[in-house]
């Protein structure tokens, strides 16, 4: 059973393959990036923001500027903590629930979503029985 | 040196910003495709409005927009970017000079409005400027970069207001106006100013919730 589940600190990081699946959306992901105004415009459009008394950290352009834009700056050479701690933007922080809204029109879901799938294909993503750093409730 | 900042560097300026923002707009059609509707889009019929109706579909729709949760911001958002644009294109001396070197006359806005719409150009931007050094979340997502494109924004306006209220050396003032005016042509298709074009392609052809329009293609 205990097999079954990913260990964080067993498996290498595949720096090549996260860079092929960067070059792979690179156009579009790029393009938003570089658009991103870093006005903060979206941040009161995240459920999360507003309920985490404005944390910045849940904003949404934060949460793509420190997940995916991180990985694109470092062209794909992460490690695993770095990687374990976007888990935390990408899982916890968002819920890629599709509301937030960009005044510029910045797709941010999808960034986010990206952003998964590169960290799941190194299998970093929550376990159920894991216990997190912070309550819910 | 003064002379080429002058002289070819303008037209080296004007054709870098045309052909960048063309080869952006060919990128763009190029990564996006037309798309398959998951679902036929509804050919909804509106209803025939009074315009009291249009008028209190209009303010009623703005709750829960930017307009009611920062009405501040997207007012000086808002005029800033209508200014930013209308008053280089508007304004009296860039005619004039227009005029003498390429024969093209475009209509122009009085000198004194023109001025009071650049202070309000810059007032804006102090404001930007303001909220990056002072609130937290904009303060959370700002580099160097920001404050370098802040910049790169205000310098034209700035050194314009100087230039018309001739204030410090008239000729070394003018030539770093046209500089920064340089500068910002040649740096809006491939920095985050881009956004002036990318905008449009965002909220008006990509499908999504906040398309403006029909948003008929996807990445």
């Amino acid at each position: 059973m205990e097999n079954s589940i990913p260990n964080p600190g067993a498996k290498p990081v595949d720096t090549k393959q996260i860079k092929e699946m960067l070059n792979r959306k690179k156009g579009k992901m790029k393009r938003y990036l570089s658009h991103c105004a870093h006005c903060s415009l979206c941040a009161e459009s995240c459920f999360l923001y507003m309920e985490h008394h404005k944390d910045p950290q849940y904003m949404p352009s934060y949460k793509a500027i420190n997940s995916l834009g991180k990985l694109y700056r470092k062209r794909g050479k992460a490690d695993r903590k770095l990687l374990t701690e976007m888990k935390g933007i990408v899982w916890r922080n968002c819920v890629l629930c599709g509301r937030c809204y960009c005044p510029i029109g910045i797709h941010i879901p999808s960034m986010i979503a990206f952003a998964r799938s590169i960290l799941r294909s190194q299998d970093v993503y929550p376990q159920l029985d894991e216990v997190y750093s912070e309550s819910w409730l | 040196m003064v002379d080429f900042i002058r002289g070819q560097l303008i037209s080296i300026a004007l054709i870098i910003f045309v052909l960048g923002l063309i080869f952006q707009l060919i990128q763009f059609f190029k990564l996006t495709k037309k798309k398959d509707w998951l679902y036929p889009p509804l050919e909804i019929k509106p209803e025939k409005k009074s315009t009291g109706q249009w008028v209190s579909v209009c303010f009623s729709s703005l709750n829960g927009t930017l307009w009611k949760t920062d009405p501040l911001v997207t007012i000086a958002t808002s005029v800033f970017h209508v200014f930013l644009v209308g008053v280089p294109i508007f304004l009296l001396g860039h005619n004039l000079l227009l005029d003498q070197s390429w024969a093209l006359r475009l209509w122009s806005l009085p000198e004194s409005m023109t001025d009071v719409f650049t202070l309000v150009v810059l007032i804006c931007l102090a404001f930007f400027l303001a909220r990056r050094l002072f609130l937290a979340r904009v303060r959370a997502i700002t580099t160097l970069y920001d404050y370098v494109v802040l910049l790169i924004v205000a310098a034209p306006f700035l050194t314009g207001y100087f230039a018309y209220h001739q204030w410090f050396h008239y000729e070394t003032v003018m030539t770093i106006h046209i500089l920064a005016g340089e500068v910002m042509l040649i740096t809006i298709p491939f920095t985050k100013l881009g956004h002036m074009l990318f905008f449009f392609l965002y909220r008006f052809f990509i499908g999504n919730e906040y398309s403006f329009a029909k948003g008929a293609r996807a990445w």
